[in-house]
This record gives C-alpha cells, sequence and structure tokens, in this order.
C-alpha cells in the first residue's frame, strides 16, 4: 500500500481518421514526440517503452514485440521494451507494467505508446477479426457471431429486465457525438449530432442495434509519459496522480458470465478503486466509461449508483452525461463517438483523463475537475478493470 | 448433405469429440463430473471446479428457454451473408447451462425471451452438426 504512486506527465494524440496514407510508424512518431515534449523532458530520460498491443495488426505487433520502437525513435537510454496484449485492457496493463518498472527501479520514466491503423485491413480480414476476437471458435462462433451481435443480445436482454427504451439507448449515442462534436480527435468533431429519430432510422444491423449505435472503424493512435509521483512533482507543475484501482477477471465467453450485464462486478470494483483512492462517487468529476456499445454506459451508470438499476436511460435522455451536464460521462464520446480504434480507445481515454486533470481539455473542459474515474474492459468483457485518477495525492 | 460447407466449423479439442459425435447422432450430451457432479459445459480435459479427470456424459432433455437473442442482418463475414436474416441466440437449457445457437423453424421476429425452445440438429458436413433450437412444441 506504501509503494510510490505512478502519474501521468506527458500526452500526445493524432485525430482519429480514416486514412490509409497515414501509416503506423508516422503515428507512432507524432504521438511519442509530443508526449514527450508535452511532458518536458528529453528523449535520453525515457528508460522504458510499453505499446498497447494494436489489434488484427500482425506486422506492427511483431516489429513493436521484437523491440523496432526506441531503436527507431533513438531512445539510447531505454532500459527494455514490450507489447500488453489484453484486447480492450491492454493500455490498463501496459500502465500496469510501467508501474511496476517504476515501481522496482527498473526504469524512472516510461513511454506507453498505441498504435492503429484499420482502413488498410482488407475489410473481410477486419470483420473476421472482430467476428473472431473474444469469441469461441468452438461453441460460439460456427453459430454466426459478431461484435455487434454480441452486444445486440446484451442489449436485448438489457432492455427486457430494465424496460429501458430503442429511444433511451438512441439517446445515449446522442450524448456521445455531443462529446465527439467537440473534440477535435474525434473522426465526428464538428459533425452535426444525429438525432434520436434518425438514429433509430439506420439500418438494423443486429436488433436492437442500428447502424448508428455500432462503431465505425477508425485510425489513430496516443502516447503518453508516466513516472513515479515524486519525479512528477519535480518535472512538471500539472502531474495526474494514479490513486487507486480494482481489477478482476470474468470469463472469456458470455455464456459463463452469470453477471450478465457486469453490473455487480462493475459495482464493486468502482467501489474498491474508490476506497483504494480514499474518495467516493460523490468526489468524482468525470466518469469517463469506456463501454464501446450505448448500453454499457446505462449499465455502468447503475453500477456506480448514480442512476438505479433501469433508470439511466432516462437519466442520459435528460441529458446530465452530455456537454454541460451534471453528470459528465464519457468526453470523448466513448468508440461510438469518436471512432473505433481496436485497443486505442482505452488508451485515448488515459490521454483523456490526463487532459481533463491537467486542464487543458479545450471546449470539453469539466470545471474543477479533481477526480475522474475510468475503467477498461478486454474483449467481451473478460475483466473489469476501475481506474481512479487525481490532481493530487492523497 | 453439401462438401461445400463454407462456415467455420467448431475447433474442436480431444475432450469435446464426443460432443460433437453424439450430436451427429442427433443427441445432445453433457458433460460431467462422475467425482463432484458438475455439470461441464463447455466440455474441458480436466473438471473445472474439482481438477478430477473421471468425466462422463448424459444426454439431455433437450429442453430449453431463450435467455436472450439478436436477428442478426447485417454485418458479417461473407461467408454468412446467405443465411441473413439469422436469429442468434442464447439459450438456458433445463439442465442449467447456457449455449449460443440459433433459433430456426419460425421466423425470426417470432422469438422472444423466455420462449420455450427444443433442440433441433443441422447436420452441416458429413462430420459435423449443429444443435439449433426451435420453438417448442408443447410445455
Amino acid at each position: 500500500m506504501s509503494k510510490e504512486k505512478l502519474a501521468i506527465i506527458g500526452i500526445g494524440e493524432v485525430p482519429t481518421e480514416i486514412n490509409p496514407e497515414r501509416s503506423q510508424w508516422d503515428i507512432i512518431y507524432d504521438t511519442c514526440i509530443e508526449a514527450t515534449r508535452d511532458a518536458g523532458i528529453d528523449k535520453k530520460d525515457i528508460e522504458g517503452v510499453i505499446s498497447a498491443n494494436p489489434m488484427a495488426q500482425p506486422a506492427i505487433t511483431s516489429e513493436l514485440a521484437f523491440g523496432k520502437l526506441p531503436e527507431e525513435l533513438g531512445l539510447n537510454n531505454c532500459k527494455d521494451t514490450a507489447v500488453c496484449n489484453a484486447g480492450g485492457a491492454s493500455s490498463t496493463n501496459s500502465l500496469k507494467l510501467a508501474e511496476q518498472w517504476i515501481q522496482t527501479g527498473s526504469a524512472k520514466i516510461v513511454l506507453i505508446s498505441h498504435t492503429t491503423v484499420h482502413s488498410t485491413i482488407p475489410r473481410e480480414d477486419a470483420i473476421n477479426f472482430f467476428a473472431t476476437a473474444g469469441m469461441d471458435l468452438q461453441w460460439e462462433y460456427p453459430f454466426g457471431t459478431t461484435y455487434n451481435g454480441l452486444f445486440g443480445m446484451l442489449t436485448q436482454r438489457y432492455m427486457y429486465e430494465t424496460g429501458t427504451t430503442m429511444e433511451e439507448l438512441a439517446s445515449v449515442v446522442v450524448a456521445l457525438r455531443k462529446w465527439g462534436a467537440m473534440d477535435p480527435n474525434s473522426i465526428f468533431y464538428k459533425k452535426e449530432v444525429p438525432s434520436i429519430e434518425q438514429i433509430l432510422s439506420s439500418p438494423m444491423v443486429s436488433t436492437p442495434l442500428h447502424r448508428r449505435e455500432c462503431n465505425l472503424l477508425a485510425d489513430g493512435g496516443a502516447a503518453m509519459i508516466v513516472t513515479s509521483a515524486e519525479l512528477a512533482k519535480e518535472i512538471t507543475k500539472t502531474p495526474v496522480y494514479k490513486l487507486g484501482d480494482a481489477v478482476t477477471y470474468e470469463s472469456a465467453s458470455i455464456l459463463m458470465r452469470h453477471d450478465f450485464f457486469l453490473r455487480d462486478t462493475f459495482g464493486y470494483m468502482a467501489k474498491k478503486a474508490m476506497s483504494d483512492a480514499g474518495i467516493t462517487t460523490d468526489d468524482i468529476d468525470i466518469f469517463e466509461f469506456y463501454g464501446a456499445y450505448p448500453v454499457l454506459q446505462c449499465v455502468f451508470l447503475e453500477a456506480v449508483g448514480i442512476c438505479k438499476p433501469g433508470e439511466a436511460g432516462k437519466f442520459i435522455t435528460e441529458g446530465h452525461t452530455s456537454p454541460g451536464g451534471k453528470c459528465p460521462c464519457a468526453t470523448i464520446g466513448d468508440a461510438i463517438g469518436r471512432g473505433h480504434t481496436g485497443s486505442g480507445v482505452g488508451m485515448a481515454y488515459y490521454v483523456e483523463t490526463a487532459r481533463q486533470l491537467m486542464g487543458k481539455a479545450g471546449e470539453r473542459q469539466v470545471p474543477n475537475c479533481n477526480y475522474v474515474l475510468y475503467n477498461t474492459s478486454g474483449g467481451s468483457g473478460m475483466n473489469v478493470i476501475v481506474t481512479i485518477f487525481g490532481r493530487e495525492l492523497q | 448433405m453439401s462438401t461445400e460447407y463454407k462456415k467455420p466449423l467448431p475447433a474442436t479439442q480431444p475432450w469435446s469429440e464426443e460432443f460433437w459425435k453424439a450430436a451427429k447422432l442427433h443427441k445432445l450430451v453433457i458433460q460431467t463430473c462422475k467425482k463432484c457432479n458438475t455439470k461441464i459445459f463447455y466440455p474441458r480435459k480436466f473438471c473445472p471446479n474439482c481438477w478430477s479427470s473421471d468425466l462422463g456424459w448424459s444426454e439431455a432433455t433437450g429442453k430449453a428457454r431463450v435467455y436472450t437473442f439478436t436477428i442478426t442482418m447485417d454485418m458479417v463475414e461473407e461467408k454468412f451473408k446467405e443465411d441473413l436474416p439469422y436469429a442468434l441466440a442464447i439459450v438456458e437449457l433445463e439442465e442449467g447451462i447456457r449455449m449460443m445457437t440459433r433459433i430456426v423453424d419460425c421466423k425470426p421476429e417470432d422469438v422472444y425471451i423466455g420462449m420455450d425452445v427444443q433442440v433441433v440438429f443441422e447436420d452441416i458436413t458429413d462430420d459435423y452438426t449443429l444443435p439449433f433450437f426451435k420453438p417448442a412444441t408443447n410445455g
């Protein structure tokens, strides 16, 4: 418990877009250099490099796993490098590995990077990847499962149990797209926010999910510089401290999941993480919920006790989670409101968490932001990880 | 039976072969631990509860209830396109096990949560049969 805490001191990001001309390495260069400059350090200060695994991109994954990043960027004082792959939780596990390197003295300052270019993957390969990632190849895939199908089933059951309506679920997309429209790094930046009617009249993909309730695969990347809390204070005036976390494994397959929506598990992990940080739900200024599909924004609000089970849809429809609302949630618009960059959404959320706590979120800045709760999960919900960040050490 | 089946076949393991052999004979079987009586799904090499290797099989009634479902209408791999629209579902067997399946022999839009269904076997190749479910004919 008395271990040295971790701090994020620099961030870099490129806009999410569909741009086959911009290579994975191009993104790595721009984000890593921006994060290093943002931290106000020199490249010789970087002693560890961790990449959140780029999904469905085996060539770059191999290059990163076999150590090309420190060499490419001339990081001559790098002591070690690795790739972390835990699906959508890859970024969180990258941060945990960085924490371990820092606490054991292997590296004082660590660079964490993510890059993804979906648009150069042949369409059929991309569909195949997301039809099989996190799906059981014996007991699920032969029946024609997809991610949209899986979340269609989850959403259907949630509606059945809670009475939440299609309109309320569509309002989640409206709220997320409002955030996305204000985010220069979103693919939907300055794009018109669709109405509930427009969302519900988009073609059905997998009932009850319409096309505009499903994710748009996009390209992007981000990087961050992390160090110990002690060193962070010397380097920057705006360190962002990791104050607490909690994690538990659930199951690879949704078939094994008795807590079907992960609501109880999420609630328990959130409580544990907040207790670890010495705060309560009332202290949280932003809930950076990473759900990927609209239904999970509802589930998470209920899990942390902001809404009673079944009442989150109404709460979101009333605008409370939207920009200017009393309970800002998912200020990058989640994957729906930004474009899905695989394991990159997790990284984008870390960067946004830091940005909000550093007070540099521009139009999206939540006033007096002191504490942020952020969650990740891998696959179809194989694990639940909740992390608390803050501006001050407790 | 088609020899040109292009959709994915179950990626079996030696310890799950009995399940697929039984399915070919149009029987739905469940792996059971002889030591701790756990009903195991999906089949394992060792019981996931007690790690015993003394495992056997028992035939299921084939009766189940729809836990949840989705009518898949778009954005599937090319090989699944000929099936669109299809009702993908998670059913809960009487024996308390949840399986991924499809609901067939009815219009996809007639499927609902809580619907009583029974197993029906779809021979997809000479070697493989998938357990699908159809509306139960009587309670």
